[in-house]
Formats: structure tokens, sequence, C-alpha cells
């Protein structure tokens, strides 16, 4: 669950990049932020990181009150979240398995779980026959797809997907969504930061529109996909 | 931490020096120059110091025994010498010693003169000392004056004074040139082991997201530096060994050079090995590791 309680930022350069934002996303939900260049999409992505701290008001993440969080404690809020990057981020020296298994590893999970859950998690994203392959052998659909295997594997109540898409072609743009859908039907909560109107539209659901740190739209649409 | 965890990121640490083995080598390079300088520097101080030693050791100090002292104040004179603290050696020289050695010292004609003179021997009874601190001379020289039956010490004070102004000039300049080279070398070493983290450090972003601790994130840099560490160290007892061995080597062969330091006045590097590679060992691996993990805190911290 996340809760910004009359949030604010303004950086140290003078930039205001939220004002006063009030937003509530339940556990189960799956919403898009939407929004031009610039608009407070990423401030709002490092507030629930906790990359940044608000300059006003209360943010909470997962039960962690942000505001009161000590730094030493970043990583247990980072664990209860699951994180998909436009840039996919993977660590280039390891394998998708060992990539994967890097999530288990630092929550000092068994060494029998991570052998049992790892492989099932890449083979519910279609990549079993990868395993072996290192990042820069895959394509950029791939590579995504590992991310959010990464991002599944310790099963986090919340994942943040920003911009997943943004590198990938069309096609496989849908394929990722789908699978965030798939995961969202199993009861995590998704929120998906976006600038592409079309996958929008496609699917449709909770969309919340970001402009010169304002929300400015907060609905549930239907989508084409339901309409057809 | 579980076993297994530690386990897994030791191995991790163990993998990354071979996985970035351009930034290992870059390190490895550095820290086996830097490693190379500070010891060569030691070893020479120390050499230096053990060779102005043996020049202390040879000024012997003279105590000639009052004209007229029988065999039992000699001999008394001599057991109250080894009683004092500062003394390493004492060996009695008669007169009748002294007398033979001169006339043996002369031209064979004056020989002929002076063999005839040997019962009006005017030469005293006397006492050579050697002195353990020549620090301490002068106390010690109070001391073999106040002994009955002690007519004169005949001590080089003057001699003494000048060797412990070269010592100590040269203790300076040691120290200092060992601190220069020591500051120099971890200055870059810091830096070198921060361009390697600096190229990782997306990777050290990644493991921030996933909820990596800062420890989990710092044990396998931490072991990668000590390992490269420790390897520069091993090359570097080596080297240490093949040029040391070289110089002592055109040294002991050179019977001038041999003449001026002394037999004996140089470590032999079976003797010190053992504490050369430990040395070593210990600077580079706590060099190493903490060089990494101070280049790694900047990048870590969440």
């Amino acid at each position: 669950m996340i809760e910004f309680k009359d949030v604010s930022v303004t950086y140290s350069s003078g930039v205001d990049a939220l004002h006063n934002v009030n937003l509530k996303i339940n556990d189960g939900d799956f919403a898009f932020v939407v929004g031009s260049s610039g608009a407070g999409k990423s401030t709002l992505i490092k507030l629930i990181l906790k990359e940044i701290d608000a300059t006003e008001g209360t943010v909470l993440v997962n039960g962690f009150n942000l505001k009161k969080l000590r730094r030493r404690k970043i990583p247990s809020l980072r664990r209860t979240l699951g994180i998909v990057f436009q840039d996919f981020r993977l660590i280039p020296t390891m394998t998708v398995y060992e990539n994967v298994a890097f999530v288990l590893r630092v929550i000092d999970a068994p060494a029998k779980y991570i052998s049992s859950r790892v492989p099932y998690v890449i083979s519910l994203v279609g990549l079993a026959h990868k395993a072996k392959s290192y990042p820069d052998e895959l394509s950029g659909g791939e590579q995504q797809r590992v991310a959010l295997a990464r991002a599944l594997v310790n099963d986090p109540q919340l994942i943040i997907a920003d911009e997943p898409t943004g590198n990938i072609d069309p096609a496989l743009s849908y394929e990722i969504v789908e699978l965030l859908k798939g995961i969202n039907e199993c009861g995590t909560t998704i929120l998906m930061v976006t600038h592409e109107h079309d996958i929008v539209r496609h699917f449709g659901g909770r969309i919340i529109n970001i402009n010169a740190g304002n929300i400015v739209f907060d609905e549930v649409i239907g989508g084409a996909n339901e309409v057809q | 931490m579980k076993f297994s965890s530690i386990k897994y990121l030791t191995g991790q640490g163990i993998k990354s020096v071979w996985k970035n083995k351009m930034m290992t080598f870059a390190s490895f390079c550095i820290m086996l120059v830097s490693l190379l300088l500070v010891g060569l520097c030691i070893l020479a101080a120390i050499n230096l110091n053990k060779v102005i030693s043996g020049i202390e050791g040879k000024n012997e100090v003279v105590v000639i025994v009052l004209d007229g002292t029988d065999d039992e104040g000699i001999k008394s004179v001599g057991e109250t010498i080894e009683k004092l603290t500062n003394i390493s050696s004492v060996n009695f020289y008669s007169r009748d010693d002294a007398w033979e050695n001169m006339v043996a010292d002369m031209p064979p004609e004056q020989q002929e003169v002076f063999k005839y003179a040997a019962d009006d021997n005017p030469l005293p009874d006397t006492y050579r000392v050697t002195v353990s601190d020549i620090e301490k001379l002068a106390d010690t020289t109070n001391q073999l004056n106040g002994i009955e039956n002690v007519e004169k010490v005949l001590a080089p004070t003057e001699f003494a004074d000048i060797l412990l102004s070269i010592r100590n000039i040269f203790s300076i300049v040691a120290l200092a040139l060992i601190i220069a080279l020591a500051v120099v070398s971890l200055v870059i070493i810091s830096n070198t082991t921060r361009t390697s983290v600096y190229s990782r450090r997306k990777e050290i972003n990644i493991m921030k997201y996933v909820g990596a601790t800062n420890k989990f994130i710092n044990i396998p840099f931490f072991i990668e530096g000590m390992l490269v560490g420790i390897l520069a160290a091993v090359a570097a007892f080596f080297l240490t060994m093949f040029v040391y061995n070289g110089l002592t080597d055109i040294i002991t062969e050179n019977p001038q050079i041999l003449n001026i330091l002394g037999v004996r006045s140089l470590y032999e590097f079976k003797d010190i090995m053992w504490y050369v590679l430990g040395g070593y060992v210990i600077a580079g691996g706590v060099i190493g590791a903490i060089g990494t993990i101070i280049s790694t805190r900047k990048y870590v911290r969440v």
C-alpha cells in the first residue's frame, strides 16, 4: 500500500517537483502513472524508493513511514518492493539465474529455496532456456523479462515499474504489460510509470496523470481490450 | 549473516578479481610498485642502521691501569669493568704485549735497538673495552675513571658524537622518506581502487535497489581488495628477494666495499625473509581492503 499525504518536494536547486500531492494506492491495485517529461513522475518514484525525502507531508509505503525511516533501515523497505527500470539494470557480470537469485541472497534466503524458486520464476517469464546467458546475450525484451523475474522473485507486496516498455519494441511492450497484469491478478500491487498513452488506452484501469507536480487526473477507465 | 551467505560473498569477491581483470591488474601493479618502494626503503634503512652500529662497535675505550699496580689489582680492575652495564667486551692488553707489538711494528734497525730496552718498558697495562650503546659513552667513561687503580680512560668521544649525529640525521631522513612514500602510495592506491569501483557503480546501485545492505555490498569488494593486495605483496616479496640478493652479492664480492662496511654488516635475506613476507602481506592486505572500502563508501551509501 502506498499513501501520500500532502506531499511536496522542492529540490535544492529551487525546482518545485511536487505540490501538496495526496494519493492512495491500495493493496492489489494496478495503477498507471502518466505525464509529460518533468511532470514529477520520477520524483514520485524516488520518494517511494526513499532516494529522496519529501520536503513536506508524509509518505507511507508497505507500512513504512518514510519520514521516520532511518537510513540503515532503507534496505528493509526495498526488500518489500520489486523494481523494474526502463534500462533493465541487470548486473552485467552475472548470468540470468545469478541476477534473479541475487535478490534472494540479499535477504539471506536458504540455498534450497533459492535453487527451487529462481528456476520457477525464470520459467514464469518464459526464459528457462536462457538461465545461463549473460544480459548482453539477450534482446531488450528478454532483458526486461529478466528484470521482471528479479522484481518478482522475493514475492514483493508492490512492484514499481518505471517506464518498463521504454527501451523495447512496441509488440514486446504489450507482452511485458500482460506479464505485469498477470502478476497483479495474483495479488501484487503494481505501479507502472509510462508516457506511452497507447498502452494505457489499450489496458485501461486506474490512471493517475501528473502535470507540473500536481495530480490532475486520477480515475479508473476501461481499456480497449476490455471493449473488444 | 548465514554461513552460506558469507561463503557466497567470499566467492563473489574471489570471482571479481578475475571478472574485473583489467582494473585488478591496474590495482595490482600500483600496489606492487608502492610496496616495493616502501619495502626496499625500509630494508635499506635497517641495513644502514646496522652498518652504523657495526662501526660504533669497533670503537675501543682504552682503560690505563695505574703504574705499579700488582697482579691482584689489575685483575680487580678487569672484574669491576665487566660488572658495568654498558660493556660489550673487555680484553686485557699487558704492558709486555704492548711493547712486543710496538717493537714488531718498527723497522728492523730500530727493532735491534729497542729489544735491549725491554726491561725499561714504559708502556702501561691496559684494558680494551667496547661499549654496547655509544650514546652512553660519556657515562661509562666516568664510571671507568672512578675504578680504583685506573690512571686514565681514553675514549673516542668526538668520533662517537659524529657517529651519533650521522645516525640521527639518517634516521630522520629515512623515516621522512618512508612516510612520504607510504602517503604517496596510499593516495595512488586509493585513486586506482576508486576508478575500479567507479566503473562498477551501476552494479552497486542495482544492489542497493534490491535491498542489499552496505555490509552485503562491501564484503565482496573487501575480499577482492584484500586478495589483490596479498597477490601484490607476494609478487613484491619475490622481487625484493631478487633485488636484495643481487645487491648484497655485489657488495660482498667487492672487498673494498666490504672493508668499509665490515663483514656481516648486512642482514642476509634468509634471516629476514619471514619478516619481509609478513610485513608485505599485512600491509598489502590491509591497504587493499581498506582502500577499497573507503572508495566504495561514496557509492554504497543508500
